[in-house]
């Protein structure tokens, strides 16, 4: 099969997998307790003047039978209609545009610290295998994956602004107002964030590069006499690179289910904060779009991985 | 991060695609003790489920306690860990909180490995639109981040523990399913399988007699690994606020409360964290070892450095 087939199929496929997702979130989100328009005019509507409340269900079309809801809704999201928030008025694609860069800037920082941390680490104890240094690497990186981000974000916070008084405790300062200001406030939520990523990199590269120096085609490049760097360099480092993109791809994937944990902890305004808020006030229509761009996300990104696999690996055009 | 978002099951899906051979319930305890981070790792759990059965005979105090003139201090010799905002012995609520964090682990991880295992077998076993309409499920659910979903569910559900239990399972199931599934595929071609259908057994006895049993070994990586999982994510829904509901004791809410504390009584906070890493990190060594022990490339590198 071609590259192109083959990134043709992805496409069909990422595509089914996005309807089977907006009908799985709608479905979700009606599942959701409590009337929502009642709960979100409670202050300011007399809801006892049923009429009054029939025009509210109205105006959002809750009146119509449900997959006519489905259908009106999905046409308005890809129109880039998302809704109005319930709880704020504004339009939920306002909200969620303004508050994107912030969340952007979360995630390229994470992952910088991620890469920054966890790609030598891995590559270092692979080929420092069973050395006091692979002993302490991995060590670390297993403590990496398991520490929960918010524990690991009170012990930051805990030193570097409490005791040491170094760093702001939180609070977001945009980059544009005050670039200085900005990266302080967010060093230590991307570190955080970045934390996972860095020990799940660390543990991916370390087995992926002892898996292909296991391979007979290793064997064999040593025994014609190669050099040690030229055997990692042009022989082990292609076959190597492929899981490590997977790993890549999800971690990425991941980082807005830790963005809902540190953006709440360190208040920052971003994605994760509107997400968790919108949980709590039951503001649906913010509900929905923030599960349909966390699926979108993670459908990009392994959209990517697999396109980035096919160019790899040509067998995975294949057998896929 | 997390842990919390940890992609739980699915970090084990290397598994999905490699048959790891059959080993000995026996070897396989004693690989997993020879390796010493697994060692350490299941003397940790022993320790954790200890604390949470016998909890009532441990703690000091009872958890719901409060004594109002002593609320948040520091530790002394009455509270070793301090007292909380309305002075309960924090050492009693953290003992406690292991019961929550432990149940939760358990049920959740025992729920979804049963009902992935019921889908892969499933998928595996038949193939064609079954195998497809199961796996393209799987892929759908796998596509929402994982704490987010789990929030979410839990708050269509409502508070209280069996609805964090009943979003993790419909969270994880997935990931064992896709595992099982893998096996399932080779397994169902061994030649004790062709002999029981030769034999005119039914295709129910089949898949739950023959094919079910051997296609299980690496789900005990799984579980351990998905147990760490489920304590990140459910101290991370407690932590968030949804989940079991105050008075009871959960290391997450702790944290929380803890949180808004951190100046006057670090320990508050820091000491309930302390335990969910501990358990988490707990789970990931010994599923670490227990990948090892069934590894058969591993198995053998092993011998030849020693």
């Amino acid at each position: 099969m071609g590259m192109k087939q083959y990134i043709i199929r992805r496409l069909i496929y990422s595509f089914f997998i996005l309807a089977a997702v907006s009908v799985l979130v709608f479905a979700m989100v009606r599942l959701l307790p409590g009337d929502p328009i009642r709960a979100a005019m409670q202050q300011n509507v007399d809801l006892t003047d049923d009429k009054i409340v029939q025009e509210v269900r109205a105006r959002y079309g809750l009146d119509k039978p449900i997959h006519v809801q489905y259908v009106i809704w999905l046409t308005d999201f890809f129109q880039g209609d998302w809704g109005i928030s319930l709880s704020s008025g504004e339009p939920v694609l306002h909200m969620f545009l303004r508050r994107l860069p912030v969340t952007l800037e979360l995630f390229v920082g994470a992952t910088l610290w991620a890469w920054i941390i966890g790609i030598p680490m891995g590559v270092l104890s692979a080929l420092r295998r069973n050395s006091w240094l692979d002993a302490s690497f991995t060590t670390v990186s297993v403590l990496g994956v398991s520490i929960p981000s918010f524990w690991e974000a009170i012990l930051f916070i805990y030193l570097f602004a409490v005791i040491l008084k170094i760093l702001p405790p939180s609070g977001y300062v945009a980059f544009f107002d005050n670039p200085v200001q900005n990266l302080q406030s967010v060093l230590m939520p991307t570190f955080v964030m970045g934390t996972h990523a860095a020990g799940s990199f660390a543990r991916y590269i370390r087995s992926s590069i002892l898996e292909v120096l296991n391979q007979d085609y290793i064997r064999t490049a040593r025994a014609k006499g190669l050099r040690e760097k030229a055997v990692l360099i042009k022989h082990a480092a292609k076959p190597a690179m492929t899981p490590i993109v997977t790993i890549v791809g999800m971690s990425w994937a991941h980082l807005l289910s830790g963005s809902f944990i540190i953006e709440f902890m360190f208040a920052i305004p971003g994605l994760g904060r509107m997400g968790l808020d919108a949980v709590f006030a039951r503001d649906f229509p913010v509900i929905q779009a923030t599960l349909i761009v966390g699926a979108l996300n993670v459908l990009l990104m392994n959209l990517a991985v697999d396109i980035a696999y096919g160019f790899l690996d040509p067998r995975i055009r294949i057998t896929k | 991060m997390s842990e919390s978002e940890k992609p739980a099951l699915a970090t084990t899906e290397s598994l999905e695609t490699r048959r790891i051979s059959q080993v000995g319930m026996k070897a396989l305890v004693r690989t997993l003790l020879k390796h010493k981070l697994s060692r350490l790792g299941l003397t940790c759990i022993c320790l954790l489920i200890l604390m949470a059965i016998f909890a009532p005979v441990l703690a000091p105090y009872h958890p719901n306690d409060q004594d109002l003139y002593n609320v948040l201090k520091g530790p002394s010799k009455e509270h070793w860990l301090g007292t909380d905002n309305v002075g309960r012995d924090l050492l009693s609520r953290i003992l406690y909180g292991a019961r929550v964090s432990m149940t939760v682990a358990t049920f959740a991880t025992l729920g979804a490995i049963m009902i992935g295992a019921f889908f892969g077998l499933l998928a595996g076993f038949k193939g064609g639109v079954i195998d497809s309409i199961i796996m393209r499920t799987t892929d759908t659910f796998m596509v929402f981040p994982g704490l987010i979903f789990i929030l979410m569910m839990a708050a269509a559900l409502g508070p209280g523990m069996k609805n964090v239990v009943i979003a993790i399972i419909l969270f994880g199931w997935t990931g064992a399913a896709r595992i099982i599934r893998g096996q399932v595929l080779a397994v169902r071609e061994e030649p004790y399988v062709e002999a029981a259908k030769a034999s005119g057994a039914s295709e129910w006895r089949i898949m739950f007699k023959y094919v079910l049993p051997n296609s299980i070994a690496p789900m005990i990586v799984v579980t351990a690994l998905a147990m760490g999982a489920a304590v990140g994510m459910e101290a991370g829904a407690a932590f968030l606020g949804i989940g079991v509901q105050p008075p009871t004791p959960s290391w997450g809410r702790e944290l929380r409360t803890g949180y808004s504390y951190l100046e006057r009584v670090p320990l508050f906070s820091i000491a309930p964290g302390a335990l969910i890493t501990l358990a988490i990190l707990s789970f990931t060594l010994v599923g670490d070892g227990l990948r090892d022990a069934l590894d058969p490339r591993i198995r053998g590198e092993g011998k030849k450095i020693k």
